[in-house]
């Protein structure tokens, strides 16, 4: 097969592969950021001592976490439309991005949160610290060393979730691939091409791992 | 015409309990087979051998940088270039099984480093040799900590097992998306897709939790 | 029965084993004392090839444990080994802690091994305990299924790893008592270990290492009471005072 690897049609689609990779890069930036958003939202719900929003946000993890993302990328696709809400593509797929992985955020969060140790929380509480103040200034600090190392592998999770955008027909790094197939009936050089990218984004982000981490234990050694 | 629309969509249980008997086979057939391949790995992978432990390694970190629906895509459209005619069914199951099995390495493999070193070095001083270690001292000793995480993985398995749908294999989501072509009414369509999945999983999810209490109490407490 | 001949041993840069010249009869219980880091562990482990030595000459019961192509698992059965932390199989009861070895090594029936590991049990005083888990055992129950455990091998030599270290102290006798009993019944014996009683009791030599090297090599009672090196008496003291 690699003898009729045609390398000079991938040189040909370069440009679309380029496009491709940075609306990889800024759909997954944008459902990132949207993602931890809503992770501390929820996260803080789901602490919080109101039964009815420690509920609510119960109810959306649990939802999300028993549901595949496919089928939540599909339940926007098709379900808001026929609500009347008129969407381009790309924001349903950042939605569905963004909620799917807000809360899978909230439980890292969680867990890094509940792995504090309680005397500091009581500390916070016995100077006067409101909630949001134990959140903002004593919790929240010290849960970022713990969790930074799962919400990153969440971050690679969400790029590779990416790829599920080109079932709805956005122009994406695996609609590349798929266009080469239609066009060309090529799905080697396409499919291919399209994993390298992907490899690249995952060693980067892995190599930003290592960094990120490296820089936070220099810090707490302070 | 909602009530018309959900009249037609009960009329079409037949059709999405079809879909659930293939979402079961599909995720069936790769978790069998995924945790066969995945414990083999594994083993290797927490191996002697250098080689070995590389090359396995070199394959989980292939699949874990790129997206699930890219290799379904590989598998389904370029195994045919290299001579093996393929049908969605056997693609999708090759590729689920693959994905699981990786997975499932890294958890076996993480198992059997966590057993003390000491019992290895008991059972080497009484003269066992390094397969009987594995199978009588390492192994049963590393089933604790594999068991949890395995059961989570499956989970995962029907989850990712939806993206199957996307090279025409007809289990519960493409029975939704197909569905919804006819009833336009696409939060009914896949909430109750959803709910299939969520039926699946959830209790899945409580089984892994009662795994983990059962495995430390049955191995060591009184 | 075990001999070391110039053995050296290196981690790293390290010299852990300098020069070690050793000879252990049949018979002979050698109680090897010294302070941490001194190489008295690594010694030990040396004879069954849990650690490998890079020179020199190591051979016990006949066998060349030094030469990478021996088959190590002929030279094991001959030895039973005894570790600080027990290492226990805590999936398994106290006489399947005990068969497994017979049974898979020797090729032993499990009928015999089940016989011998009763024996063995009895003999260290737990035929009460032989369906127990390790973790339904206290310290010095397991220490001693441990030692039934190297017993149940029939082996020629018994090594002992700082048996008593991990033990709270009202339990040291007990796993002490069955040593006392295995080296009057005969069995050749290496102890690393800082129990000094036991080593007047029963010990034919005491070997005092320190920073790898053999410093002094005596009967019991004369390096006790009259240390031939400024080391071996600063060890005496340091241990004899707290």
């Amino acid at each position: 097969m690699l003898e009729t690897f045609n390398f000079r049609v991938i040189l040909e689609y370069m440009p679309l592969y380029g496009q491709c990779f940075l609306a990889t890069l800024w759909l997954s930036a944008l459902s990132l950021l949207g993602a931890i958003i809503v992770g501390i939202i929820a996260c803080a719900m789901r602490l919080s001592k109101s039964r009815a929003l420690s509920t609510i946000a119960g109810m959306y993890i649990e939802s999300i976490r028993s549901t595949p993302l496919l089928v939540q990328l599909y339940f926007f696709y098709f379900g808001l439309p026929s609500m009347g809400v008129m969407l381009p593509e790309w924001v349903t797929g950042v939605i569905a991005l963004t909620l799917n992985s807000g809360a899978y955020y909230a439980e890292i969060i969680r867990s890094g949160i509940q792995a504090i140790d309680f005397g500091q929380i009581e500390a916070g509480i016995a100077s006067g610290l409101s909630y949001f103040q134990r959140m903002r200034y004593i919790i929240l600090p010290q849960a970022l060393g713990a969790t930074i190392r799962p919400m990153l592998g969440q971050a690679i999770i969400l790029v590779k979730d990416s790829s599920l955008l080109s079932l709805i027909s956005i122009v994406e790094l695996t609609r590349a691939g798929q266009l080469l197939t239609s066009e060309r009936f090529m799905p080697a050089e396409g499919f291919l091409t399209t994993a390298v990218f992907y490899l690249v984004l995952y060693y980067m982000l892995k190599a930003f791992s290592g960094w990120a981490e490296k820089r936070l234990i220099f810090r707490e050694a302070h | 015409m909602w009530s018309f629309y959900f009249h037609e969509l009960m009329r079409s249980m037949p059709f999405f309990l079809k879909g659930v008997w293939m979402t079961i086979a599909v995720a069936g057939l790769s978790l069998v087979f995924g945790t066969i391949i995945g414990f083999i790995a594994g083993i290797l992978r927490a191996g002697r051998n250098k080689p070995a432990r590389f090359i396995v390694g070199a394959w989980v970190d292939l699949i874990r940088g790129t997206p699930f629906l890219v290799q379904v895509f590989i598998i389904f459209f370029i195994l045919p270039g290299i001579g093996i005619e393929l049908e969605a069914f056997p693609a999708a199951v090759i590729a689920l099984t693959n994905l699981t099995a990786s997975f499932i390495c890294e958890i076996v493999a993480g198992g059997i480093i966590a057993v003390p070193t000491g019992q290895r070095e008991a059972a080497t001083s009484a003269g066992l040799s390094y397969y009987q270690q594995l199978r009588f001292i390492v192994l049963p000793q590393a089933m604790r900590t594999i068991m949890p995480p395995l059961v989570g993985q499956y989970v995962l398995l029907v989850k990712d097992s939806s993206v199957v749908s996307a090279i025409g294999v007809v289990d519960i989501t493409r029975v939704g998306w197909l569905t919804v072509q006819r009833v336009p009414e696409g939060l009914m369509v896949f909430g109750l897709v959803g709910l299939l999945y969520f039926a699946i999983c959830y209790p899945l999810i409580n089984l892994s939790g009662f795994l983990e209490r059962r495995m430390t109490v049955a191995s060591t407490r009184l | 029965m075990i001999s070391f001949k110039n053995v050296n041993k290196w981690y790293g840069d390290l010299h852990v084993l300098n020069k070690i010249d050793l000879e252990v009869a049949q018979g002979e219980v050698v109680v090897v004392c010294g302070p941490s880091g001194s190489g008295k562990s690594t010694l030990i482990r040396c004879i069954n090839r849990l650690e490998p030595i890079q020179e020199g000459e190591l051979i016990v019961d006949g066998m060349m444990v030094h030469d990478k192509k021996t088959n190590m698992t002929k030279v094991r059965a001959e030895i039973g080994f005894v570790f600080q932390s027990f290492n226990l199989y805590p999936h398994m009861t106290a006489l399947e802690n005990t068969t497994i070895a017979p049974i898979k090594v020797r090729n032993v029936s499990k009928a015999e091994a089940e016989k011998l590991g009763r024996e063995m049990l009895t003999r260290v005083g737990l035929e009460d305990r032989i369906e127990h888990y390790p973790t339904q055992l206290s310290g010095g129950q397991q220490q001693r299924v441990a030692i039934a455990r190297g017993l149940s091998m029939k082996p020629k030599i018994m090594l002992f790893d700082e048996p008593t270290s991990a033990l709270d102290p009202e339990m040291i006798h007990e796993v002490l008592d069955v040593m006392r009993d295995l080296a009057k019944e005969g069995m050749t014996m290496m102890a690393v270990t800082h129990e000094m009683g036991f080593a007047r009791e029963v010990a034919s030599r005491v070997v005092f290492m320190d920073e790898g090297k053999i410093i002094e090599m005596a009967p019991p009672n004369d390096f006790f009471t009259n240390p031939q090196t400024d080391r071996g008496k600063y060890f005496l003291k340091s241990i004899l005072t707290h």
